[in-house]
């Protein structure tokens, strides 16, 4: 199954919006962030499988700031 | 003891703040959010939960606004030598601590001058014309202290606030004195900067501090170093609140901090102040009826005061009444000029200094019934020392 990944430059806006997705029914895990992302990197990412579109749309919504979306095979 | 130093930092502190402190050192023991593995991302989720109790106290949405530091002046210097640029001008309240005042006379050797508003209690019509009196054209900055830490007059914040955004100024509050004593919202409240002690009304321990950034104007930061996030850039983050953090923070006394803030929210503000600002009216008004005991302030109300009270007795030094509480008495209270020789010097009292006694959730009527007649039995026997020494006695 692809993995998306969303990337944020601080801990504290990956953990709001961990908290947000989860809130809203989107299941998110933590994960490091892997070496080809991690630059402008907190160095953690959330992994999403599944409504990663709504997902982005909604930390947009609330002004959370992602640093980027990375789709990736494995992790 | 019976503790009343609550100005300077509450005693004692919550069962929850203490366990929660305990708990971080022996089982947190992993720098946040910098190693990757899962102690150091529990550590960094304590971090976390603790700006969202800290924001929701404030009425915040954002957890990032919420900057810690080592303890409120680190956070009231990150305002002003991060704001403040040669040729601005900084207006401060009359009754300003040194954590603003010698910051501000640093600044004057780059260039930042500030003038002194006068605060008159009682009449927040003239203190605000005060404030307006004392604007320039390169007026930057205000900074107001919610409360005086010796007197407890509160000051009218919120208009000051208002009046500064008419005027394009920022303003910063030191509501060291006030956070977690008085419900404070900062929707739309028009303040730029909160700073606060942790460590006092918000009851975590010593070596906390919060600085909120509720304001587009981020401050340059002070200190510039690792963050644990965009660790291949030379240059410090721009994203809050890491270019606030560089080097390894005080994790077990945010945990701790975390507790207190919820204990606050738990009790809610608005009933600490209640329950505190009647211990003081008790306080005040059972001092009022001491002969020779001299007192500064209005009674202290709701709205108008914290629940700080300032006494002397006629004739005798500060910093000798608070000895004999302390080693007679069993009393801790503080002496002194408070760290704040500009508020003694509005009030009248920079050469004596004064007695100050600040209560917290922790004290109880029967408290402040030992206070005072710890202080009628002082009066009694400085009467007696001073009718020995006159040789009246004798006659």
């Amino acid at each position: 199954m692809e993995n998306n990944l969303i990337l944020f430059g601080s801990m504290t806006a990956m953990m709001r919006a961990r908290d947000l997705l989860r809130k809203n029914g989107i299941r998110s895990a933590t994960v490091r962030t892997p070496a080809a992302y991690r630059r402008g990197s907190c160095g953690y990412s959330l992994r999403v499988s599944r409504d990663i579109d709504r997902a982005v749309g909604m930390l947009k919504q609330q002004r959370i700031p992602v640093s980027g979306v990375a789709a990736v095979d494995a992790l | 003891m019976i503790y009343f130093d609550n100005g300077a930092t509450t005693y004692p502190k919550p069962p929850a703040v203490v366990r929660a402190v305990c708990s971080a050192v022996t089982r947190l023991g992993a720098n946040p959010g910098r190693s990757g593995h899962r102690m150091s991302l529990r550590a960094a989720e304590t971090l976390f939960s603790c700006r969202q109790e800290v924001a929701a106290l404030f009425g915040l949405q954002e957890p990032e606004r919420v900057v810690f530091t080592q303890n409120c002046t680190a956070a009231l210097n990150t305002v002003i030598h991060g704001v403040l640029k040669q040729g601005d001008h900084v207006v401060i309240s009359s009754l300003e601590h040194n954590a603003v005042v010698r910051p501000l006379e640093a600044m004057k050797r780059r260039g930042v001058d500030y003038s002194v508003a006068e605060v008159v209690e009682g009449d927040d019509e003239q203190t605000i014309r005060h404030f307006r009196e004392k604007f320039r054209a390169n007026t930057r900055l205000v900074i107001c202290t919610h409360a005086s830490n010796v007197f407890g007059i509160r000051l009218p914040v919120e208009r000051i606030a208002a009046l500064c955004h008419l005027n394009g100024i920022l303003f910063c509050l030191d509501a060291a004195q006030s956070a977690g004593v008085v419900p404070i919202d900062l929707r739309n409240s028009g303040m730029d900067f909160l700073c606060t002690a942790g460590h006092k009304g918000l009851y975590g321990p010593m070596g906390t501090g919060v600085l909120i950034i509720n304001s587009a104007t981020t401050p340059d930061s002070l200190i510039q170093g690792g963050t644990g996030s965009f660790s291949a850039e030379k240059a410090q983050p721009e994203v809050l609140p890491d270019k606030y953090e560089s080097g390894t923070p005080n994790v077990a006394g945010i945990a701790g901090l975390r507790e207190g803030v919820r204990f606050v929210r738990q009790r809610g503000a608005a009933g600490i102040e209640q329950y505190e600002m009647q211990l003081a009216r008790r306080l005040y008004n059972r001092l009022s009826r001491i002969e020779r005991v001299l007192l500064y302030t209005q009674p202290p109300s709701l709205g108008t005061h914290v629940p700080v009270v300032s006494f002397n007795i006629e004739g005798m030094d500060s910093e000798e009444v608070a000895r004999l509480l302390d080693e007679r008495f069993g009393i801790a209270v503080r002496a002194g000029l408070h760290c704040a020789p500009l508020a003694h010097q509005t009030m009248g009292t920079n050469t004596l200094g004064t007695v100050r006694a600040v209560v917290s959730v922790f004290n109880n009527a029967a408290q402040v019934d030992q206070l005072t007649g710890a202080v009628n039995k002082i009066v009694k026997l400085n009467e007696k020392k001073v009718a020995i020494d006159s040789g009246s006695v004798l006659k």
